[in-house]
Formats: C-alpha cells, structure tokens, sequence
C-alpha cells in the first residue's frame, strides 16, 4: 500500500463525525470502489450511494423500443456498445430481436459503423448513440466523418446525455458528489465549481485507481467537516480546468442541447442532446421518420429509485430473485456499470 | 467491452488522425482527432475508439500531491479552489 493510500485511509477510517452521504454519480466508481473492497474502509457514519451515471441505466425503455423498430422493422443492421444489447425494451431487448432476425453489431467504438458502412454499401447501419459527455465526442466524430465521406448508409439514434442539469437535479440527494474524471477531462471543471460556488453542491473530481478513489473520499471526508460548499479536482493528471477544447468545439459544431427523459430522473430539461440541422440526415429518427414512442418498464422494477440514490439495489424486491444478470428485469442489473449489478457481483 | 471503461495507454506510432497505443503489450489504432500532436512516447486515455487526454504514465505520485496540496491548501486558504 503507497504512502498516499496509507494517508487517506488514515482520514477515511479515522473520521468520527455526523453521518456523511456521498454519491458516486459514475457506476464505474460504484464497481472499483466494491471491487477494490474500499466500502469495507468505511466507518458506519459513511455511506456512499450510487448515482446516475451509468448511461445504460439512465436511458429509456423507449430508446430500445426504438432500436428495435428500426431494426425490424427498417432492416437496418443496428451497431451499439456491448452493454444495450440485454437492456429490457417493452416487449423484448435488442438480443430478443436478434432471435426474431434483427441484424444487431456490437461495435468497440462509433467509428467502426463507419468501416462497416463502407464495406456493405447496401446496407443501412445505425449507431446507438447513448453515453455522456465522455463518449459523445465519438458519436460526434462519427457523423462529420461520414459526412465528410460522403456515407449515406450511416446514421445515429441519439440518446447522448450531459450531466450539468442531473447534477442541478441531484441536489440535496447526497451531501457531496465523486464526480465521473471522465466527463470532466472533456468538459472541464467550470460546471462543477459553478455548482458549488453558485448551489452550494459540494463534489470532487474522482480518478479510477484505488489511490484515486481513496484520495478523493479522504479530501471529501475533510471538506465536509468545515462545513463548506467545496470543490477539488482529484484527478489532476487526466482532467484540466478547461477540458478538451477540440471535443467541446466537436460537439458544439454537430450537436445542440435538447431536453432529456432519464430513467428514474424523469425529463431533464436541457440535458440531453441531438444532432443540430447540418446533420439531421444522419438522425435515424429523421430518416426513418419514427413515431414518438413511448416505452414501459416491469412496474415492480425500482431501478429509478436505485439511480436518484433513494433505495439500494438490494431494497428492491426482484433484486436477486426475478432480476439477476442472467434474467435482468432493469438496465441496472443489465450493465457492467449498473449499480443492482455491482450489488449482486460483490455484496450478497 | 463496457462502454465507459477508459483505457489508458502508450502512443507507439503516430500518423494524421489516428494514434496506435499499447496497453499492456496489446496495441490498437485509435483516433487521435481530439489531441494535437500526439507522439511516440506520450500516454492518452482512450474512450469509445477515440483518445480523450494525454496523461501521465501511472497515478505514483497524484494521490500524495493532492493530498498534500490539500493539506497546505487547508491550513492557508479554507475557500473555494481547484487543488491544481
């Protein structure tokens, strides 16, 4: 253990104050921090509660109805990250559809529709654009790259959400935010700092490592003992003030903010975003002139609870029993992000 | 592969708008349009096919520094402030 762990667990264990809520809004911080044991560091006063970050988790039963539509429906071979496939739709998720004939590719990266679309010309392929704003430059470069190749087989079925409004929307949920690094190494730190000098929302920036996530609880810990709206920027060798000024530029030339229904959050003014006008013919929506759709989740499923940080995945009913990651009743057990997943993979 | 695990790795070849990187002795062609001027030698996280950041090689030494900028940031200035 380096000397920096041996410090902040120093500060976490030694912490003997009033209770402490802090929200881990990225599920990848949910996973490391049970797969690094780090909760087993804590005193009973800190609980860390799971937020929304998981872009899977947060996206809407209609998005996959969506998908599914387009697939069957269209014919249109749908390309998307390895996490929506299992993702419950109304009906049936994306690897139902599979078994019915839906042609659906998993893709590493939004680029590589490009590749596929150049190499099957008779064929439509649709990215699944869902993600914040650590992936939305990708989707981004995916059209303009199109565009500029002059593919008309490519399109995108955007869900790509920003997490500024769900921070607003998250406020008084937690008494501080471990803020996704990744999100931030695009964006910036100006939100976050905005949030706490304007809102008096307390966070800090979280890295990935085991000193990252014990350095940002510790100086989290410290914060909130003098009472102070905070913030701190823990992960400073991956995330500037000013955040990458050529994916900002990116997502401002193709994109536009739009409002956005998140699962569990509801509709979130402002927080979403579409392509803007230069690129609607690469809007699947557009150009497959989808009907507004409106999807219904299990109604026993408490995903949306788990996800506003209201009740721990284990607090709902199906947890384990009707809803495990062979048989996934809500996105939250489905994705390798999924708070209800970390739950059944480290603390039953 | 999940989709928001960022990977970070070594830039080996660079060449216009894509970089390859080695991770672990894996490598693989990613985009290098958001970073200007990427080398051999630099290291990047990667996220979705596309190289967000250029970073440093390994977290050593940031935990011990934000720690003890906190520590001097605490006892000068108790106010609202990035640590770097």
């Amino acid at each position: 253990m380096s000397d920096a762990q041996l410090s902040a667990k120093q500060i976490i264990q030694g912490y003997d104050g009033p209770r402490l809520r802090i929200m881990e809004v990225c599920g990848t911080h949910t996973h490391e921090i049970f797969r690094l044991g780090i909760r087993s560091l804590l005193p009973d006063s800190i609980e860390l509660i799971s937020g929304p970050g998981c872009p899977v988790c947060v996206t809407p039963v209609g998005f996959i109805d969506e998908a599914i539509m387009l697939a069957l429906e269209h014919g249109v071979t749908i390309c998307t990250f390895g996490d929506l496939i299992r993702v419950p739709g109304t009906e049936m998720s994306l690897a139902g559809a599979r078994s019915q004939g839906a042609k659906v590719r998993t893709v590493y990266s939004p680029l590589d529709t490009l590749e596929l679309a150049e190499q099957n010309p008779d064929e439509h392929f649709v990215f699944l654009a869902v993600g914040f704003e650590t992936t939305v430059p990708a989707a981004c470069l995916t059209v303009k790259k199109a565009k500029a190749a002059g593919l008309d087989n490519v399109s995108i079925l955007c869900a790509n959400k920003t997490m500024p409004n769900a921070y607003a929307a998250l406020k008084g949920s937690a008494d501080a935010f471990l803020y996704p690094g990744h999100v931030n190494a695009i964006a910036g730190n100006a939100t976050c700092r905005d949030l706490a000098e304007k809102e008096g929302v307390s966070g800090v920036v979280c890295g990935f490592t085991a000193d990252e996530i014990l350095t940002a609880l510790a100086v989290c810990i410290q914060l909130l003992q003098e009472g102070k709206p905070f913030f701190r920027n823990c992960y400073p060798r991956v995330v500037t003030d000013e955040g990458n000024k050529n994916a900002q530029a990116l997502i401002a030339e193709v994109m536009e903010p739009c409002d956005s229904e998140w699962r569990g959050l509801g509709m979130i003014p402002g927080s979403g975003l579409t392509l803007n006008s230069a690129y609607d013919h690469f809007d699947a929506r557009k150009r497959f002139q989808l009907p507004k759709v409106e999807g219904r989740s299990n109604p026993h499923c408490r995903c949306g609870d788990v996800l506003q940080g209201k009740i721990k995945p284990s607090d709902c009913k199906l947890f384990g029993t009707a809803c495990n990651p062979q048989h996934p009743v809500g996105a939250c057990m489905v994705s390798g992000e999924g708070a209800c997943s970390a739950y059944y993979q480290y603390s039953r | 592969m999940n989709m928001c695990v960022g990977i970070s790795g070594k830039v080996v070849k660079a060449s216009g708008d894509t970089v390859v990187i080695d991770v672990s002795g894996a490598t693989r062609q990613v985009s290098a349009d958001l970073l200007s001027d990427l080398e051999p030698g630099d290291y990047v996280m990667v996220h979705a096919g596309v190289a967000i950041a250029k970073i440093t090689d390994t977290d050593a030494h940031e935990a011990s520094q934000v720690l003890a900028a906190e520590q001097m940031q605490s006892a000068a200035e108790p106010e609202l402030a990035a640590v770097v």
